[in-house]
């Protein structure tokens, strides 16, 4: 079973570098991230980065009638220091999938992506430290499975049925993730959907691939979820918000996030960004959310680099103690 | 035991990986949003297309930098139009006959990014104009077709004419109050859309009607 993912790996790499390949692009990642926090010391990660050196590629297929498949291969090698040395480096899977156009309204995806749930269907943050409620709601932000994807006259939707295990391969306690988004088409100024989810998804931290990453629990977690979420590009301001309700095996649960981005016009290549967002672990119970202000700012040395510094707070924790961080990131995402 | 082996797994699969990819390109610089949707609604005759990217550094490198920046008549900003940044282009087909390109850039407005796309037939000539992103508090009058639909019909050709008060470009009004600069980053960004066109698509079919251009057109 673990030699799967590598398999995946390989074989979309060979597919990716056959005559078929019409065109293909390759980016090289380095991502380097560090920080004091309150409770924890110097920290070299978040929950979704680490410090990390990988690439993407990506690949379009065609014959003499247009594109047939797309096929996108993500991997980090990641180094974590505050582990010991035998357990400090981890591979990172994060897209691994290949897209089959079966038309020009139905593609069909199969692989290591988003599950079609809220605004990580629609906004990239692999490489930002403000990130969106997908771990908070899912507990990982991709997964491994099939989706449909397909456009209607005013509208995209997306339906995906995957493995409820996240970044590692894994299925007990007859774990899967089913979740589905319908939304306005992308490139709209102001974007919006609704979506929803049903599974029995693992409990595991970390975002390793190779070696697997910990399982919290061997028995997984039914959850539910229906949301809605947009996004308005005004003027400077890109403004997000998104807002869930469901279960958590017995506990209802609500979870929603504002932020607002600020391009300075004069000074393009700074970005400040402010985000609120908080999780209710428990409805019934009193104090049982994860709640987190957060102030972002990015300075974009060139297009392909670019520094960010972050400022977290937690307002309250559910099972941990409230924490002060502060991260500092250099990223590189280019030739 | 169980950890050296895991270690060696991941080195050996960097190591594989690492080998067997060899393009390099950076970050896009501008591709379609929805493909398919918007293609379709251009060329509603289209059976399928075929998406290529190019950069200018494969192209030429900072000499093709030169000669697009002297056409264009004015120097590339570093971080929205670097070298090494791939543009998209698609090929649209009909059956296996080629009936147009559709293709994009970034440009810098006032308030942030316009990505202006162009679709043109098999000769370069505009058929279709629009904006994937419009950073601007006059976003809808940019976005009118009323004002769009004037850059229909036009080539690189009267692009490269942009100083002449009687040519086409100088026919196409400001459609906004007080966002000029995004007025003259739209013209800007189209006729950068256009050269690159020609450079990477139609082996420099319009090289000829280039004379030259006033280094003051966007000052």
């Amino acid at each position: 079973m673990t030699k799967i993912p590598l398999l995946t790996i390989l074989m979309l790499i060979s597919i990716s570098n056959a005559a078929l390949a019409s065109d293909s692009l390759f980016y090289k990642e380095l991502n380097l991230i560090g920080g004091h926090s309150r409770q924890n010391g110097w920290v070299g990660h978040t929950q979704e980065l680490s410090n990390s050196v990988g690439f993407e590629h990506y690949a379009k297929f065609s014959s003499d009638y247009g594109d047939f498949l797309t096929t996108d291969l993500q991997i980090r090698g990641a180094y974590d220091p505050n582990q010991p040395f035998s357990d400090a480096i981890s591979c990172e899977i994060h897209n691994a999938w290949a897209e089959y156009r079966a038309s020009n309204t139905i593609k069909i995806k199969v692989g290591h992506f988003e599950p079609a749930y809220g605004l990580g269907q629609i906004i990239d943050v692999h490489s930002t430290i403000l990130q969106l409620l997908t771990m908070e709601n899912i507990g990982y932000t991709k997964d491994w499975g099939v989706e449909l994807r397909g456009s209607a006259s005013g509208f995209d939707y997306w339906v995906a049925l995957q493995l409820g295990s996240g970044m590692s391969i894994r299925r007990l306690d007859s774990s899967y993730l089913f979740s589905a988004r319908i939304g306005t088409p992308a490139g709209r100024d102001f974007q919006y959907g609704v979506s929803a989810l049903c599974g029995n998804v693992l409990d595991t931290e970390g975002m390793s691939t190779f070696p697997k990453n910990h399982l919290l629990s061997d028995e997984a977690i039914q959850k539910e979820r229906i949301g809605f979420d947009c996004v308005y590009n005004w003027n400077s301001f890109v403004l997000k918000g998104e807002a869930d309700f469901g279960v958590n095996s017995n506990n209802s649960v609500i979870g929603y996030l504002m932020e607002a981005d600020y391009t300075p016009p004069k000074n393009q290549n700074w970005e400040f960004a402010a985000q609120f967002k908080s999780f209710v672990n428990d409805l019934g119970s009193s104090r049982t959310d994860d709640s987190k202000l957060s102030l972002g700012l990015t300075y974009r040395l060139s297009q392909t680099t670019k520094i960010s510094a972050a400022f977290t707070h937690d307002l309250n924790q559910y099972h941990q103690p409230r924490d002060t961080e502060f991260l500092v990131q250099f990223y590189y995402y280019g030739k | 035991m169980e950890n050296k082996s895991q270690i060696s797994t991941i080195l050996i699969a960097t190591l594989i990986l690492c080998f067997v990819c060899s393009v390099s390109f950076a970050a896009i610089g501008c591709e379609l949003n929805d493909p398919d949707r918007d293609i379709q609604k251009i060329f509603p005759q289209s059976t399928g297309y075929k998406t290529d990217y190019f950069t200018i550094q494969e192209k030429g490198g900072e000499k093709l930098k030169k000669e697009v920046e002297e056409k264009l008549g004015d120097a590339f900003d570093p971080i929205y139009e670097s070298l090494d940044v791939p543009y998209s282009y698609y090929t649209i087909l009909k059956g296996k006959d080629v009936i147009g390109y559709v293709h994009g850039v970034n440009q810098k407005g006032t308030y942030g990014t316009l990505q202006i796309i162009l679709a043109t037939d098999p000769d370069g000539k505009i058929m279709g104009f629009y904006y994937q992103k419009v950073s601007s508090p006059e976003a809808l009058k940019f976005r009118d077709k009323a004002f769009t639909d004037k850059f229909i019909g036009l080539t690189l050709e009267d692009f490269y004419k942009y100083g002449d008060p009687n040519g086409k470009i100088a026919a196409i009004k400001d459609p906004s109050q007080k966002s000029q600069e995004d007025f003259k980053a739209t013209i800007r960004g189209t006729k950068k859309n256009l050269i690159l066109l020609d450079t990477f698509l139609l082996n420099k079919k319009h090289e000829g009607s280039y004379k030259g251009v006033r280094n003051d057109e966007y000052k």
